[in-house]
């Protein structure tokens, strides 16, 4: 099979699929089986066969194609300072499928179209959702099992103090998964960056709909608006960074694309920035120095453009300072926080920047370095003190995510990707777990859990593997015997250290390579914090205990399968695994080592370095010991409670009070932005009612004062003047009255007067007129 | 070939006229009728539409493939000012002709809540609608006028007589400024016709401009010019496309008249004081939330989905065209009162708590685009060789702009008939008593939530494709004004969603007359529906609006690059130095339609 | 000048009109007698009459051009006016005495203003 034609085909079916089943939902939903139960059918077996679609193209037309990739060789040090010598052995990338599907609007040159952009990445990323997506569909069935019938909303309390009594959306928690499903799908085989952002709207509004899937609650709905609003803004980000792009570059298309059939592709981004003739090394397109002002530097757009791609990503992945909106985001239902606030769209953020990699400057890629770590450390911290089960989820989940930020901003372009596939797996496990506990207990509220794994030991026992997975747990150095989580986050920590060894000239970024190490510390402590406290111990709310139940097998089979790529996801079997399908990935030219413009002294050096035993083995020593040490830290106080929490959380009040509240960002921005926007539009009606429309209004009054005025004058002047003449004539004709007596020798009297007077008159005073000329 | 013309077109005006004279016939007392037979007297208008819509080689159908002015015809009216009945349709103005048969017929299916002294509101609806029809329609300068005031008399009874408690107020503010824009206009169109000269116009541009008739054949149109030059005076006409071709290609109008500014430069200013009060623009805004609030909701419908599209085309069929260089020198100006208008209006959407007021600044809001996108005269992107504008980001912005005029009229007659239907059923719209209507009205709030999404610029739905190209095109223009334009996105969804939130999102209903919210009739489903259905077809499928536009917008553009190229590249940079009528610039233009 | 030296000439007649004039206007003021007021008015008529004979005459003015009967013919004219006049005004008082009983013309005021 040819993948330039099957895989299109193949990728395209599996992504149109939730499409499909979403519109039949949204017409017959209803009325699908029992109260709606065929549309959980429907949407499982529509993201199910996506899933089995993508797996076949990666396993049965990309491999045989691609053949299995080269294993990584750990200690190849020798070889790859070899491969420096002569420069890059480019040839051996493999060249990614790209076209256009269809073409939304047409402007000369430019355009807007759906394509798509498929390579190893795209075929991983699809394989990750779909599967995930499927594993939390089945869970979603038993999960929302109670939306069948009428539904009692014990949070809602309506105005006469009753529980709100709704009837069950469950079709409707399907049509809109599945909504999601095609979007973040959409997002993944995007072939333009304006696609991206098509889809990148559309997971939004998904993620408002579930966040918000429960309409009644304000909660609910406000978190929904939160997380829409806090991403339009990274959205703004975006888009500054899209019109900059397409102003110099005139194309949004990642990829070359023959368009006209020229045999001649138009160039599309990723060549403008790193063109062969340069050998994919990154340099300032020519659009964009066209489009600088004489004497200014065009490296700055090509900056602009990359941290404004960057802010979308920033506001997606809820990295610092947008990362309030996704601890809020769990309001919605937990199947919504296993697939998309933990392992897909929040992860789509550090899929675009991996995507965009070839496009960011050196100094971009520090700032996301930079934002990453900060948001790596202040989600740690908050995560440390919450008690909300799915909060410190939440957090640990924009902490993880902050470790990819820090992994791409430091040249980790494969540990960054390589960690966003197994976060995707163990984050959406302990999410399904968590899931599982307050189906259980209904209620998330730790301090009420305890010592259900006597309940529920299949939830226990997968979460504990999510856990150990995510603090990295595992033999150092060998292939097999570790989680997941550990070798990325090995990976992650090379290159960090790579990256800080290499600038010397800043002393200050090694603290890149400190917090993050510190930060495997304080995962480790949380998440055997939360496993403590939920699981082992004793009860400690009987009610609670005595009801809890393990859930139906519908959810715990999902866990199981997710649990064990939870574990396997990191390995390299024969050569076969994630990091080296990530390798055919990797962008043309990103390999090499980049020194900054802006900053010369900044380098990125060769991710590849990071293998090499003087980063590896210390990266490697300090992650399992710093994680080893939280866990310790964590088995102290809430396995064996030798020490007592309560003891540390008074000896440190003014640091848990900060702590508790978030570090005070929520009340920040509503200080800082919230109540001046609110401010601004209310002084904005104000001044339309006040003095746009009172000067209208006003003017209004002044036209008719004037008037009034007119009308006097025409009332006493002009009137009066015309009708003082008209009393004057008709005194003098009153006057003449008194002459007509009706006596007619009176009349014939002024007769003969009257002639006799014009003869006398005309004979003496007009006599020349009578004598003629 | 003509006669076929001026019976199509005349008929696609002047039925609704028609039928409002037969209406003055029926009897007093049968409403149920009269509705049914205005209804069935603008569906008859909209299918005429329609059948110019649908692809075929008639001379009903409206070809595509032609960027110019087709369905030209010209008779003679007022001879002694060279005034002539004289309409054409193109791609600009077609897709808004087609969307205006579609609201009237829309809201005059909405207007059967009406019991008011139904004839007469049958027979003013009917002339508003051959009003608007004959504005997109006309292209003598004098005729547009005239269906210009024609338009306003019947809306200002309308609001006046049907409105809301403050009607009286909100429809003489909305005459008032309506008037005032108008009257601006027709001292521009005065200072424009004593100016002109058809004389200073090349043959080719003369025949381009149908200032000789384009039915005869090339003698008879030789012998047609021949006459006009022999005339001693010059020739002043009203013929918008031959005052486009002065504009472009002579001096004529480059006079200096007052403070140092030439003619364009004022008549340039007085138009479009009349176009953006229609838009409107912030400051003039402020009529358009009165006359909403007040407004009936069929005629909310119509104001917000058609009457405001009436500014943005004239800006585009006369404004520019006609005077480029004042266009081009204040091009900046415009652009930022398009930029301040999307501002403004979400700010001032964000604080209302009337529902229907927040849906008037939401077309504050929205309309802005429409001025930044005409507006952009981006001609930055320069191609690789040398000094050679590329329109290509300009062009991107005008279709942009005409999008949204397209999806704008889908999108807020959708929500004010939505409003309308709540209000219908509770008798207020407070936007803080309501709540909870998800769950009493699930079809209506389905549909309402998708139409506010299109409001939202969603992907997927007809308001993105128009607010995402207009922003794009912004930033070759300027920078500090596109910025500005991407953060209104942030706004527009603060007040969308909290407004969702408010109305439809919640426990329960918390203003009166709870009781009465039974759900969607199926009449307001029938007018919704469509709505809805267009606004997503619209969406995804935006070239079924760009196939008829982009040939007509991008001819336009591309003369206007022409016209600048030569302004740009002459080293004086102004057209006033060349007197004598520019024949090398005519050919140009053109070699240039004939490669359309 | 000496009328009564002189042939006779177009003065003399004109004395004679004059006179006549005079008294018919004195008649037409000092009589109550509507008959007597109406023959105060042929007599101006016929004064005047004189006056367009006279001057209209070939043989008393030689040098005037024209055919030489424009006086005779006005003359005529004002006889048939004065008929049609007088045959009015008798009809007036014939009525004016069918109601009141008198033709005292200064009884006659009720047309005053």
């Amino acid at each position: 099979m040819d993948p330039d034609s099957t895989l299109p085909l193949l990728l395209g079916l599996a992504w149109l699929l939730p499409l499909a089943s979403f519109t039949l939902i949204l017409f017959f939903g209803p009325r699908m089986g029992k109260a709606g139960l065929g549309a959980g059918y429907l949407a499982t077996g529509a993201i199910l066969a996506s899933c089995l679609l993508s797996l076949f193209a990666l396993f049965f037309v990309w491999l045989p194609h691609h053949g299995v990739p080269e294993p990584i060789q750990h200690a190849a040090g020798a070889a790859s300072h070899d491969a420096h010598a002569v420069g890059h052995d480019l040839g051996s990338l493999v060249k990614p499928i790209t076209a256009d599907w269809y073409t939304l609007g047409k402007f000369g040159a430019l355009r807007l179209s759906i394509g798509y952009y498929i390579d190893s990445l795209t075929l991983l990323m699809f394989s990750m959702v779909t599967l995930i997506a499927t594993c939390i569909h089945f869970y979603a069935i038993g999960y929302m099992h109670d939306e069948l019938h009428e539904v009692v909303d014990h949070e809602v309390r309506l105005s006469n103090r009753d529980h709100l009594h709704r009837p069950g959306r469950f079709h409707r928690f399907f049509q809109y998964l599945s909504l999601f499903c095609f979007s973040m799908l959409g997002i993944v085989i995007a072939g333009n960056i304006a696609m991206m952002f098509v889809f990148w709207e559309l997971v939004g509004i998904c993620s408002y709909l579930l966040i918000g899937f429960y309409i009644e609650r304000k909660s609910a709905t406000n978190a929904a608006n939160k997380a829409f609003i806090v991403n339009r803004i990274g959205d703004f980000g975006m888009i500054i960074g899209l019109m900059a792009l397409l102003a110099s570059l005139g194309t949004f298309d990642f990829g070359d694309i023959d368009y006209d059939g020229s045999g001649q592709p138009e160039r599309g981004i990723f060549s403008q920035v790193r063109s062969p003739e340069n050998h994919y090394a990154l340099q300032v397109p020519a659009g964009m120095v066209k489009n600088t002002a004489p004497g200014g530097n065009p490296y700055w757009l090509l900056v602009i453009a990359g941290v404004g791609i960057f802010c979308g990503c920033v506001g997606k992945s809820a990295q610092f300072p947008l990362h309030v909106w996704l601890p809020d985001a769990m309001e919605g239902p937990t199947p919504v926080s296993a697939l998309v606030h933990s392992a897909t769209m929040v992860a789509a953020g550090v899929y675009l920047v991996g995507r965009f990699f070839p496009v960011f400057a050196p100094e971009v890629l520090l700032v996301i370095a930079i934002i990453g770590c900060i948001t790596l450390f202040i989600a740690a911290t908050i995560a440390i003190t919450a008690t909300d089960i799915k909060r410190v989820l939440a957090y640990s989940t924009v902490s993880q995510l902050g470790y990819m930020m820090l992994a791409l901003g430091v040249g980790g372009w494969s540990a960054g990707m390589f960690h966003l596939i197994t976060h995707a797996f163990f984050k959406s496990l302990l999410f399904m777990c968590s899931g599982s506990v307050i189906h259980a207990c209904h209620t998330n509220d730790m301090t009420k859990m305890g010592g259900l794994r006597h309940k529920m030991p299949w939830t226990a026992y997968t979460m504990l593997v999510g856990c150990l997975a995510i603090m990295g747990a595992g033999v150092p150095f060998s292939i097999w015997l570790a989680f997941s989580g550990h070798y990325s986050k090995d990976a992650i920590l090379a290159q960090a250290l790579s990256f800080t060894q290499s600038n010397p000239m800043y002393p200050i970024l090694s603290l890149l390579f400190y917090v993050a190490a510190m930060g495997a510390a304080i995962t480790a402590f949380y998440m055997f914090r939360l496993w403590f406290m939920t699981f082992a111990g004793p009860p400690r709310d009987h009610h609670i205990y005595e009801h809890a139940h393990e859930s139906p097998k519908i959810m715990y089979y999902p866990l199981v399968v997710l649990a064990a790529l939870a574990i396997g996801s990191g390995w390299s079997i024969f050569g076969f695994g994630v990091q080296p399908l990530l390798e055919q990935a990797r962008p043309a030219g990103i390999q090499l080592e980049t020194h900054g413009v802006l900053l010369p002294e900044l380098i990125h050096p060769d991710e590849h370095d990071s293998h090499l035993d003087q980063f590896h083995v210390p990266a490697t020593l300090v992650a399992t010991g710093t994680a080893l040490a939280g866990f310790l830290l964590a088995v102290i106080f809430y396995g064996l409670r030798i020490l007592d929490p309560n003891e540390v959380r008074h000896q440190f009040r003014p640091i848990y009070e900060f702590l508790i509240h978030k570090w005070y960002f929520d009340e920040l921005y509503d200080v800082l932005f919230v109540q001046p926007v609110l401010f601004v539009s209310r002084r904005v009606a104000e001044f339309d009612k006040k003095a746009i429309d009172g000067f209208i209004d006003n003017l209004a009054l002044w036209a008719r004062m004037v008037s009034s005025l007119d009308d006097l004058i025409d009332r006493y002047i002009v009137d009066g003047f015309v009708n003082v003449a008209a009393a004057r004539i008709f005194a003098i004709g009153e006057w003449l009255h008194g002459a007509e007596t009706g006596k007619l020798r009176q009349y014939v009297m002024f007769i003969v007067i009257g002639t006799v007077a014009l003869f006398i008159l005309i004979t003496f005073y007009l006599n020349s007129t009578l004598a003629g000329p | 070939m003509e006669s076929s013309y001026v019976t199509l077109l005349s008929l696609i005006v002047f039925l609704p006229s028609a039928a409002a004279l037969i209406l003055t016939f029926f009897p007093r007392d049968n409403t149920e009728a009269m509705k049914a037979f205005s209804l069935a007297a603008t569906a008859v208008v909209f299918l005429l539409t329609v059948i110019m819509a649908l692809p075929g080689e008639g001379s009903w159908n409206f070809d595509i493939s032609l960027a110019e002015m087709q369905k030209i015809f010209s008779i003679s009216w007022i001879p002694a000012f060279n005034i002539r009945y004289y309409m054409g349709v193109d791609g600009i103005s077609f897709p808004l002709v087609l969307i205006t048969t579609f609201i009237c017929m829309l809201s005059m299916a909405a207007s059967w809540s009406i019991n008011k002294h139904v004839k007469a509101y049958c027979i003013l609806f009917l002339i508003l609608e051959t009003g608007i029809l004959g504005v997109f329609l006309s292209l003598d300068f004098f005729l547009f006028y005239v269906f210009w005031e024609v338009m306003l008399l019947p809306m200002y009874f309308l609001i006046g007589v049907w409105g809301g408690p403050r009607r009286e107020y909100a429809a003489i503010k909305f005459f008032l400024y309506t008037l005032l824009g108008g009257v601006f206009m027709l001292i521009a169109i005065l200072m424009l016709y004593f100016a002109s000269d058809l004389k200073q116009l090349s043959d080719g541009q003369l025949i381009a401009a149908h200032a000789v008739s384009s039915h005869l054949d090339a003698a008879e149109q030789a012998k047609e010019i021949a006459q006009l030059r022999s005339q001693a005076d010059p020739v002043h006409t009203f013929n918008i496309l031959a005052l486009q071709q002065l504009g472009q290609h002579t001096a004529v109008f480059s006079d200096t008249i007052l403070w140092g500014k030439s003619l364009q430069w004022w008549a340039f200013l007085l138009l479009l004081l009349g176009f953006v009060i229609k838009v409107p623009s912030v400051p003039l805004h402020t009529w358009l939330p009165d006359a909403h609030v007040e407004a009936p909701t069929p005629i909310s419908m119509i104001l917000a989905g058609v009457l405001l599209k009436l500014g943005g085309y004239g800006i585009l069929r006369i404004c520019y065209p006609i005077c480029p260089q004042a266009a081009y020198d204040l091009a900046y100006f415009v652009c930022a009162l398009g930029v301040v208008s999307m501002v403004y209006g979400g700010f001032a959407a964000l604080a209302q708590k009337d529902f229907k007021r927040l849906v008037a600044y939401s077309s504050v809001s929205h309309m802005g685009y429409v001025v930044l996108g005409i507006a952009v005269w981006s001609l930055g992107m320069w191609s690789v060789d040398g000094k050679q504008f590329n329109a290509d980001a300009w062009k991107m912005g005008v279709n942009g702009a005409m999008f949204q005029m397209v999806a704008h009229g889908i999108s807020s007659p959708g929500m004010f008939f939505l409003v309308g239907v709540i209000y219908d059923r509770v008798h207020h719209r407070n936007l803080n008593q309501f709540g909870g209507l998800f769950a009493k009205m699930p079809v209506y709030s389905g549909i309402a939530i998708g139409i506010f999404f299109a409001g939202l610029g969603l992907p997927g739905l007809c308001g993105f494709i128009g607010e995402v190209l207009v922003t794009l095109s912004a930033w070759p223009y300027s920078r500090a004004l596109a910025v500005v334009s991407a953060s209104v996105v942030i706004i527009t969804a603060a007040y969308i969603l909290w407004t969702l939130q408010r109305v439809y999102l919640g426990p329960e209903y918390k203003g009166p007359h709870g009781d009465h919210l039974y759900p969607m009739t199926g009449r307001e489903l029938a007018i919704a529906a469509p709505l809805l259905a267009l606004a997503v077809i619209l969406g995804v499928y935006p070239q079924a609006v760009f196939r008829y536009m982009t040939p007509s917008v991008d001819r336009t553009v591309d003369d206007l690059a022409a016209w600048t190229r030569a302004v740009e590249e002459s080293p004086s940079r102004s057209v006033t130095q060349s007197e004598p009528p520019r024949h090398e610039s005519s050919v140009a233009t053109e070699s240039l339609s004939q490669k359309d | 000048m000496d009328l009564l030296s002189e042939p006779i000439s177009v003065s003399h007649y004109m004395v004679v009109g004059a006179v006549m004039f005079v008294t018919g206007a004195v008649c037409m003021a000092t009589k109550r007698n509507a008959l007597g007021v109406l023959m105060g008015i042929e007599l101006v008529l016929n004064g005047a009459n004189v006056n367009f004979v006279a001057l209209g005459s070939q043989y008393l003015r030689p040098g005037v051009s024209g055919i030489g009967l424009d006086g005779q013919l006005v003359a005529l004219f004002v006889i048939v006016l004065a008929a049609a006049e007088a045959a009015v005004a008798l009809a007036i008082t014939l009525n004016f005495y069918n109601n009141h009983s008198t033709v005292d013309v200064d009884q006659a005021d009720e047309l005053k203003g």
